[in-house]
């Protein structure tokens, strides 16, 4: 027999059976746990708000109240609320809709399906517009609209930036084509608060749809998204109906619309307000430029001569810096965006924006990887359209709000293929000549390996372009040219040398304004010493250019590309 | 009154906690893994629960599963023992939501004793000695210098940033402070990329001291004396025992009152043990608060004739201490042995595995705290502690000689045991000669 069985239980002490009250046993309170509706955990919900409403267990996440929402992002005390009591309209007089409404009202201590405002962001000033799920779905009625527009009259009168976190379920049925008509008001708004150069920042939350997607969602300067969020127009279920078939896996999600070009960055709850205050930082200040008193450099010592099939295997060398490598040593807080806003996030070009000396800049680069994995990302430094556009994207960007744009230039070429050609390859490049030449900031160029072509020249109508002293540029590859003129791609290293492809040669033919030093065998760690001429130059070239209006820049550049 | 208890653990803790009950009339419940269902506690209690599998993350760590447990069972009260989710501050804090008496002090107390450093300046406000030195770091040998007059000598210097010893060194005196300060300070650069060092005094071997505390829900707080748990390994104790000889009365009373003190200081409940490390010139600082019944509490309940477990479920039920300070005597001597299922001769690797044959002795002054049977299946899953020998005689010196005799009779088949090393510990001329301090195991194992 077993032990349990022959162990003598516990004699109760009289009275110990009494029956229980129920009040006072052990009880679940109500709202004591969550269940997560991803994975089914429960959770214990003082933690699960600790953590900001992201599942401790599987990172899902939960939709957020706007109140909660607003204590985020916003210093404590720091918010004041906008226009809190504008009337609803029922212009369809659909039945029962006011009583709806002022249930909710009830039950979410909300007016609308939308918080407006302003406060600071750890001490930078910004309109605040947060999106509410609970109420009517946060679809966009004319209330809605109405505060959103306000807001951006009031962002334009104060000059402040707007942040908005989005969740709708679309447009308001109940007030027809009423509400239609605030998709068109909110985006002219926004409209006239950019025209006065001032940012806008969209954070899209679960789940984002319909005509918020199609208005004031998408308008953003920068977008963001949480991750795992719903972004679409349409609904997913709509579309299954529509098209019927079923969608895939991660369909209409976050990482979907980075992908393919529409959201800048997933950003997560914990980081949020960070970011947005590197953001809101990197845009207070338009005339910070402080450049610090630089070291004496030492010149790294010149190699031995070299030809210029050596400088072309030397450009394309495996342990030669890429674009990355360099961005991290010259602006540590660079900050990357995506997306051409039309296809996709293009690899192969990589952009953003940091601050040099103060000033804020905008970075863009041609980008290799440093090895094959990285390199079938980055597509080997060979752009798509999407590139280009993305490229271009930013550049518009920068010439809103002032910022330089520094590029470097790293590519065999534009990318060759089927997808590019049919986005259009040829037209993404020639915009980008067009849009650059009349760039109304300063715009250098830095070519820090290979510059190839049109590929090369789409990031490269600058006021300046230097180049590394092993870097080249030219029409095309060696290789081509010997192939296309002599027929034999073998005589690569002779039409290496009649293509004239050198720095030097660059520079004698006026090309290239400067070229940078380079120690022997330039990698990454003995990167120092061309970083710190880039350091110096760059600094020299922001303090140079800082004079000039957009006109003149535009004029400099014009007369530049005119002399060739 | 709580009537009925849920045992939130294992092992022999769960038996010592089943037993109290039992004699107190309390109804017991059992909560079991998938490799525990031949386990003794889950045996002995009146209602078992298995509440998942072996591991501990889906068993005895498993909130919501040990409090679904509880609402079935209906029982009214949680004890957590050690170990497992005894100091989780978000376990104590459900239970208080869901109107269940944990036995131990309040989710607060163990939050706020949890933080390490806040806790140390909590003890400072109160006048309980810390280790003396700074919050601020130093940047400078002029700095340092100024600090380490502080902290008094000898000190440890330390990176800011650091870990792994890299950057530490220790300056006895100030004419070689520099050259410590120094090379410490360029390690760290080295290592961290900063230069910012902390300045603290070195405590140079001491001995572990800890106070039992018990506290009502009145405010009432008494120490039950200290225990001596300087023979350790890897922070893990082997051989336990109270009082400590090498404290004067008079010292004794300063240790045991600073423990009171910082007891009062977090308005504690329940039993405690508060941590001190007791240098050979005698002064003695702070280390942490332990918001916990210990694995050593028999020895105390040996020399004082206390129950602390059902101290703890009085206490936890709001009753009142009912005894003061003048009340409690300490009497004799006590050791305790930690018999662990743990390979000595192969770095302590744990042994499970099953026991063929389990002889544990008795006699009088003898107890031994266990789980243990012959036919026993040790799962690999938990804590490798077998059993507990502890003792009872007038003087240190009978002590030992029970502790010798009894644990000579220990005799457990089947696995293996450090029931010969722990031997070997308490007949060496520097155990019985009561030489130890906290490098004894160090200098142990060397011979």
């Amino acid at each position: 027999m077993e032990l349990r069985y022959l162990f003598k239980k516990t004699k109760s002490v009289p009275g110990s059976d009494s029956p229980k009250n129920e009040d006072q046993g052990p009880q679940t309170p109500q709202g004591l746990f969550h269940k997560c509706t991803k994975c089914g955990e429960t959770i214990f919900s003082e933690e699960l708000k600790r953590n900001l409403f992201v599942c401790p267990q599987c990172g899902g996440y939960f939709r957020m109240y706007a109140g909660t929402r607003i204590d985020s992002i916003l210093d404590d005390g720091s918010f004041e609320e906008w226009d809190s009591d504008i009337k609803e309209m029922n212009p369809l007089k659909t039945p029962g809709y006011e009583d709806k409404l002022e249930r909710l009202r009830e039950k979410t201590s909300l007016d609308e399906a939308v918080v407006t405002g302003k406060g600071l962001v750890n001490g930078y000033p910004a309109c605040l517009g947060v999106m509410d799920c609970r109420f009517m779905m946060a679809s966009m009625g004319s209330v809605v609209g109405e505060k959103i527009t306000r807001m951006f009259e009031r962002a334009t009168e104060e000059k402040l930036p707007v942040i908005i976190f989005t969740a709708s379920g679309g447009a308001r049925m109940q007030e027809g084509i009423i509400s239609l008509m605030q998709m068109a008001k909110t985006s002219a708004s926004i409209k006239r608060h950019s025209d006065a150069g001032l940012l806008y920042i969209t954070v899209l939350t679960d789940p984002t749809t319909g005509g918020v997607t199609a208005s004031f969602a998408m308008l953003g300067d920068i977008i963001l998204a949480e991750p795992g969020a719903l972004i679409g127009f349409a609904g997913p279920r709509v579309i299954e109906q529509t098209i019927g078939q079923k969608l895939p896996e991660g369909f209409q999600r976050s990482e979907f619309l980075l992908e393919h070009g529409f959201v800048d960055d997933i950003v997560t709850r914990t980081d949020m307000k960070d970011y947005l205050t590197d953001i809101l930082k990197f845009h207070a200040d338009k005339s910070a430029f402080k450049p610090e008193k630089a070291d004496k450099i030492k010149l790294p010592k010149r190699s031995g001569k070299l030809t210029p099939w050596d400088k072309v295997m030397i450009s394309r060398g495996k342990d030669r810096p890429v674009a990355e490598d360099y961005i991290k040593e010259l602006f540590p807080d660079f900050i990357e965006f995506h997306g051409d806003r039309y296809v996709k996030d293009d690899k192969a070009i990589m952009g953003g924006i940091a601050t040099f000396a103060g000033k804020a800049v905008t970075v863009i680069a041609e980008s290799k990887g440093h090895d094959t994995k990285e390199n079938i990302d980055r597509n080997f430094g060979m752009p798509s359209p999407d590139g280009y556009r993305k490229a271009l994207r930013l550049m518009k960007q920068a010439e809103k709000f002032g910022r330089p744009v520094i590029c470097f230039v790293d590519t065999p070429g534009a990318y060759c293929g089927l997808e590019a050609e049919e986005r259009g390859q040829g037209e993404a490049i020639a915009r980008n000549l067009y849009e650059m030449s009349a760039l109304k900031v300063p715009v250098l160029s830095i070519i820090i390996s290979e510059a190839g072509s049109g590929g090369a020249l789409a990031v490269a109508v600058s006021d300046e372009v230097w180049m590394l002293e092993n870097a080249i540029y030219a029409i095309l590859s060696p290789e081509g040219y010997a192939s296309i003129l002599w027929k034999d791609s073998k005589r690569a290293s002779e039409a290496a040398a009649e293509m004239k492809l050198t720095a030097e040669d660059m520079k004698d033919k006026k090309i290239v304004e400067k070229i940078i030093a380079e120690p022997e065998n330039l990698c990454k760690d003995n990167i120092e010493t061309v970083v710190m001429q880039l350091r110096e130059g760059i600094s020299g070239f922001i303090g140079n250019n800082q004079g000039f209006d957009g006109e003149e820049l535009a004029k400099k550049r014009y007369d530049r590309y005119r002399s060739y | 009154m709580i009537k009925k208890v849920l045992i939130a653990n294992r092992g022999e803790i769960a038996v010592r906690i089943i037993r109290a009950c039992r004699e107190m009339g309390i109804e017991t419940v059992a909560v079991c893994s998938e490799a525990d269902r031949n386990a003794l506690h889950a045996m002995l209690a009146d209602h078992t629960i298995c509440i998942g599998p072996a591991p501990s993350s889906e068993s005895y760590l498993n909130i919501n599963r040990i409090i679904s447990a509880t609402m079935t069972s209906g029982a009214d009260a949680i004890h957590p023992g050690f170990g497992f989710l005894s100091e989780d501050a978000r376990f104590a804090r459900i239970c208080e939501r869901c109107n269940i008496t944990f036995i131990g002090p309040t989710s607060a107390m163990i939050a706020a004793s949890g933080n390490k450093a806040q806790a140390k300046k909590t003890m400072m406000d109160a006048g309980v000695p810390t280790i003396p030195g700074s919050a601020e770091a130093a940047r400078t040998v002029e700095d340092g210098l100024r600090l380490a007059d502080i902290a008094t000598y000898p000190v440890m210097i330390k990176a800011a940033l650091g870990g792994g010893g890299k950057g530490m060194r220790v300056a006895r005196t100030k004419d070689v402070f520099q050259q410590a300060f120094l090379t410490a300070q360029q390690e760290a650069k080295n290592a961290f990329g900063d230069g910012s060092m902390y300045i603290e005094h070195y405590v140079e071997h001491p001995k572990h001291i800890e106070v039992q505390i018990l506290a009502d829900k009145f405010g009432n707080v008494v120490h039950l004396g200290e225990r001596d748990c300087s023979i350790q390994r890897n922070h893990q104790k082997l051989v336990e025992e109270t009082p400590c000889e090498a404290l004067s009365a008079e010292k004794r009373k300063e240790i045991c009152e600073a423990a009171v003190k910082a007891a009062k200081a977090v308005n504690y409940e329940n039993a405690g043990t508060v941590e001190f490390l007791l240098e050979p010139s005698g002064n003695f600082y702070f280390m942490e608060m332990n918001t916990r019944i210990q694995v050593e509490h028999p020895i105390t309940e040996w020399v004082t004739g206390i129950d602390l477990i059902k101290e703890q479920i009085k206490i936890a039920s709001g009753e009142k201490l009912g005894f003061t300070q003048e009340d409690v005597e300490i009497k004799g001597h006590s050791i305790e042995v930690r018999i662990n299922a743990e390979d000595a001769e192969n770095k302590f690797r744990p042994c499970p595995g099953k026991i063929n044959l389990a002889y544990l002795p008795g006699g009088q002054g003898v107890r031994i705290d266990s789980a243990v049977y012959s036919g026993l299946e040790i799962p690999p899953f938990y804590d490798s502690m077998l059993a507990k020998l502890s003792v009872w005689a007038p003087t240190r010196e009978e002590a030992i000689k029970k502790a010798q005799s009894a644990l000579g009779e220990v005799i457990i088949t089947g696995i293996k045991t450090n029931i010969d090393y722990q031997y070997g510990i308490i007949t060496s001329p520097e155990f019985v000669a009561g030489n130890t301090d906290i490098d004894f195991i160090e200098k142990f194992s060397r011979k």
